[in-house]
């Protein structure tokens, strides 16, 4: 389920940052699965606004700084 | 029921053991009364239903998004079947044995594009292809040892010399991690060689319904495997959702 137009996210890094964060953990709080947040890390699955939106509030971070365009490929 | 599902190592919902209890009684049952088949269909499709409806709600948006990937996958797969079934029927006299199987043939072919789509889903095209190849030299050799019981022993050397035959698939798993795309192609034409070694390109019999079914079954997982690899970017690194 690649996404068609790139992404880049910061998701993993912030994670890390977070106390060395599991992604079940972080996927505990934002009430979705391991596998989703492995997948977003990957870059293999752009997340909804709702969950995109979550996970910024999850770190206390503008939405921006997690996701952005892949300017490179854009 | 929560502490039951904690009890399993892998993470499963409520709704997906119930389904799963009841396709297994289906299955049992069906000895007793075909109509029990009716147990294994509410256990396959009903979860489906209940969440279109927005009455369960135990998956989240990548899992979604993974059945409903894997559903259109099996649309896909058979109306083009179904597009060439009714050519096929439709210009000329045709006799076939066992008609009824057409409906068997459909299901093989909706649940297998179904359960392939989804493990690409998971665990992405190589680490799929790698376990399906691994299953299918497992399965020859435990085949292979089976067979050569009783009357049918031929000896250590011909038994070691009917388990090699399972090197390839054991090969091809290996070349799927480093090489994907060459093992894609290889798997493709592996398709084709034992859709022609097995004679089921001939489709001029009256079983061919019954053939269909097992090159689904058979043919389906390497060639769904092989179209996987080939998509499978250079020195791109395969999701380890499992």
């Amino acid at each position: 389920m690649k996404p068609r137009h790139d992404i880049r996210n910061n998701l993993r890094r912030y994670r890390l940052l977070a106390d060395g964060m599991t992604q079940q953990d972080l996927a505990d709080r934002v009430g979705v699965t391991r596998q989703t947040i492995l997948s977003i890390e990957k870059g293999k699955y752009s997340p909804t606004i709702g969950l995109a939106l979550r996970l910024a509030r999850e770190f206390e971070v503008p939405v921006e700084d997690l996701f952005e365009l892949d300017e490179e490929n854009n | 029921m929560s502490r039951l599902t904690r009890l399993i190592p892998w993470r499963q919902t409520p709704a997906t053991l119930i389904a799963a209890s009841l396709v297994v009684a289906g299955f049992l049952l069906m000895s007793v009364s075909w109509w029990f088949l009716v147990l294994v269909g509410l256990g396959t499709f009903g979860p489906g239903v209940l969440r279109e409806l927005g009455w369960l709600r135990d998956k989240d948006e990548w899992q979604q998004r993974a059945a409903h990937r894997a559903g259109y996958h099996a649309f896909l797969v058979a109306g083009l079947l179904a597009t060439v079934l009714m050519a096929y029927f439709r210009s000329g006299d045709r006799m076939v044995r066992n008609p009824q199987e057409l409906a068997t043939l459909f299901m093989v072919l909706l649940w297998s594009t179904w359960f392939f789509s989804s493990l690409f889903s998971f665990w992405g095209a190589k680490k799929t292809a790698m376990r399906v190849l691994l299953a299918f030299g497992g399965f020859w050799m435990v085949f292979i040892v089976a067979a050569n019981t009783g009357t049918e022993w031929q000896g250590p050397v011909g038994l070691f010399m009917s388990l090699l035959l399972a090197v390839p698939f054991f090969a091809l798993a290996w070349l799927s991690r480093r090489w994907p795309r060459i093992a894609g192609v290889l798997l493709l034409v592996a398709a084709v060689f034992f859709f022609v070694r097995l004679g089921m390109h001939d489709v001029s019999a009256t079983d061919w319904i019954d053939r269909a079914v097992l090159i689904v079954l058979f043919l389906g997982p390497l060639l769904g495997s092989g179209i996987a690899l080939l998509q499978v970017g250079a020195g791109e690194d395969e999701a380890d959702a499992a």
